[in-house]
């Protein structure tokens, strides 16, 4: 346990003391000598403070004022703790500063290494386990809300599609086409030298089951909603401009530089329904 | 040489290390409270969760 | 001179708490003034703190609020008001219920819950609407997804536009909203003699009491005491402030019959679809709870290991000493 130095008392030799009237006397120090007088002083006319023959202000004694002769006496208020000797340039004399004891504030090194390592090591822990928590449900803010996710998938019953129809429903605000094709457009469309088109792709592709087609009903040139069952190749046709798909939705004429978008849907099993989205 | 020495050595002595089975132990960790505080919470509400009254509206094993 | 009376009281004062040797100094203002000042600074705070016009400044601040406060709010602060009304005009404060989801670790009871959908379909959906819910929202919380699209389907939803610009009506699907009775607030209100069966979607949350207060009233219905008249159709209960309520008592013994075989008594009935209100109120209470338990761990424990961590760090800075070793100048 480290000793640290209490305060030791002193004993000092007395510079100035103080008469009962209140001023101070020096038995080596001669207060009466006069300062230095200097041209300065004499202009600023605060030489008095330097000057012997003038009793201070605060010894007291008969002033001249405008109300008359003023005459201030000041009395020293006795306190029991009066102590001669207290004007004094020297502090105290110790032996160390004060400082509390901090001991037991340490760490042994040696054997609680491993626990403090420990201890922080938790403290990283269990901070990036809540950060990670943080900042994935913030994220998950930034997905789409319950609602949308809800209206975002569409359920048909093919049963009432009957073959060789088209059917038009509308799915997140777009129109979506759903044809039954029937067996001789489907090689129709499997006929055709896929290879050489502007946006090659191949039927089987396009089509998860061969009788079902499902697409957007937007037209890749401006987005316009194409017209079934005509144009050249049997299939669609976009009024706004002209574009022409075949039987499988891929552009054969006109403006149009892509087929028509298939979105992703799946079948379910069993009860022939289809859910888009 | 004792555990905590042992553990010293092999985890905490190369700082790589030491950053590196932080974040370790708070994947594992993530994971393992998850399931804790969910185990607890589904035994201290045992009967009153849907898991738990789902079995008998469920009537084929579509759902 | 009273203001420096009191400084030189007010300096005694907060030097002798600060250690003994300012004392010996500082024993009485006109002891100190002789002797050289060491507390010019403070000295220069207390007078300001101390002065008439620090004094004025605050009285005129104090009365200024004051005379402001009731400017603005018609009373002075920290008074009372008094009332002319009666205590039945807040209506009776309802008892505090045990509540199978009150604790903090509590989830709903979702055998309650569903046994409440049960019942506000069955008697409140004639007159309240629950625009807040969704038949999505039931599934897995009270119903499976095949019951909540088989109940959807019951109920016919205008759609629309087709393709030929005709609005048309479909069968319900899991994302559609809980029928409303009334068609808009005119309709409802001149169904029920002009008063407003208001919105149940968040009903436990808008109410003083909460829960509790919506089963007092479901139960609450009495016959009014003498000397209380209600008019005619309204009805007595004593937990609705004012006492005179639109709404008939609806719950009856034995009114709905329940799929799992809970006798439905009144009280059984209301706790049921107070329990499905409240979690239409609150559906994420389960998973909030759930969150709450893991935050409270996650956080006191870092709190404590922060502190340990702290100490630590600032072991081996409050322990340390600076020492001045002299050069040695013998050579």
């Amino acid at each position: 346990m480290a000793t640290f130095a209490t305060k030791r008392a002193t004993t000092l030799a007395p510079t100035v003391r103080t008469l009962a009237s209140g001023a101070p006397i020096a038995p080596r120090l001669n207060l009466a000598a006069r300062g230095q007088a200097s041209e300065h002083d004499h202009d600023h006319g605060h030489s008095e403070s330097s000057r012997s023959d003038i009793r201070p202000r605060w010894a007291g004694g008969v002033t001249f004022s405008a109300a008359g002769l003023v005459s201030k006496t000041v009395t020293t208020v006795h306190s029991p703790a009066f102590q001669p000797r207290l004007i004094h340039t020297s502090v105290a004399n110790k032996d160390a500063p004060q400082v509390p004891d901090y001991s037991k504030y340490r760490t042994d090194p040696g054997s609680n290494r491993a626990l403090s390592y420990f201890m922080v090591g938790s403290l990283g822990v269990l901070s990036a386990s809540a950060a990670k928590s943080s900042i994935s449900e913030f994220l998950q803010t930034m997905a789409a809300s319950a609602d949308v996710l809800a209206l975002a998938k569409v359920e048909v019953d093919l049963s009432t599609i009957p073959e060789g129809k088209n059917v038009i429903i509308k799915w997140r605000g777009k129109p979506v086409f759903i044809r039954h094709r029937t067996q001789s457009e489907v090689d129709e469309a499997r006929a055709v030298d896929w290879k050489s088109l502007r946006d090659p792709q191949s039927d089987e592709d396009r089509v998860q089951k061969p009788e079902w087609l499902v697409m957007l009903g937007v037209c890749t040139h401006l987005g316009c909603v194409p017209i079934g069952e005509a144009g050249d190749f049997g299939g669609w046709f976009c009024p706004c401009h002209g574009s022409h798909y075949d039987i499988s939705g891929r552009a054969r004429k006109g403006p149009a530089p892509l087929n028509l978008e298939v979105p992703a849907y799946e079948f379910t099993d069993g009860d022939g329904k289809v859910i888009i989205g | 040489m004792s555990l905590s020495t042992g553990i010293y050595n092999t985890l905490f002595k190369r700082n790589s290390v030491f950053v590196g089975t932080i974040f370790a132990g708070a994947f594992l960790f993530g994971v393992g409270f998850d399931t804790a505080t969910t185990t607890f919470w589904e035994r201290w509400n045992k009967g009153k969760l849907w898991k738990d009254i789902r079995h008998k509206y469920v009537t084929d094993a579509e759902e | 001179m009273l203001s420096r009376l009191t400084a030189g009281a007010f300096k005694k004062v907060a030097s002798f708490g600060a250690s003994r040797s300012s004392t010996l100094f500082s024993g009485s203002r006109a002891a100190s003034a002789r002797f050289a000042s060491t507390k010019a600074s403070s000295s220069a705070f207390e007078s300001l703190a101390n002065s008439r016009a620090a004094f004025a400044s605050a009285s005129l601040f104090t009365v200024g609020s004051i005379a402001w406060y009731t400017h603005l709010y018609g009373t002075l602060p920290f008074v009372g008001k008094v009332h002319a009304s009666h205590l039945s005009d807040e209506g009776l404060h309802p008892s505090a219920y045990p509540w199978s989801h009150k604790g903090p670790l509590d989830s709903f009871d979702h055998a309650s819950i569903r046994r409440g959908y049960q019942v506000y379909r069955e008697v409140c959906a004639a007159c309240h609407s629950l625009d807040r819910i969704a038949w999505r929202n039931l599934v897995g919380v009270s119903h499976t997804a095949d019951e909540a699209r088989a109940m959807a389907e019951e109920v016919e939803y205008m759609d629309g536009p087709d393709a030929q610009g005709e609005m048309f009506q479909r069968p319900g699907k899991l994302a559609d909203y809980m029928p409303a009775p009334y068609p808009n607030e005119e309709a409802a209100r001149s169904g029920n003699a002009g008063a407003l069966p208001p919105d149940l979607s968040l009903i436990v949350k808008a109410r003083h009491g909460g829960a509790d207060y919506i089963f007092s009233l479901l139960t609450g219905y009495i016959d009014p005491p003498a000397g209380v008249e209600i008019r005619d159709g309204m009805n007595y209960n004593p937990y609705f402030p004012g006492g005179a309520i639109s709404m008939a008592r609806v719950l009856f013994d034995g009114l709905v019959e329940y799929e799992d075989g809970t006798p439905a008594t009144t009280s059984q009935m209301a706790k049921d679809v107070v329990t499905f209100l409240n979690w239409a109120a609150e559906p994420e209470h389960d998973e909030r709870k759930q969150y709450g338990i893991k935050a409270v761990i996650i956080f006191s424990t870092l709190f404590w290991i922060s502190l340990y961590v702290k100490r630590f760090k600032w072991g081996p800075i409050k322990n340390r000493k600076i020492f001045y070793n002299p050069p040695n100048n013998t050579h």
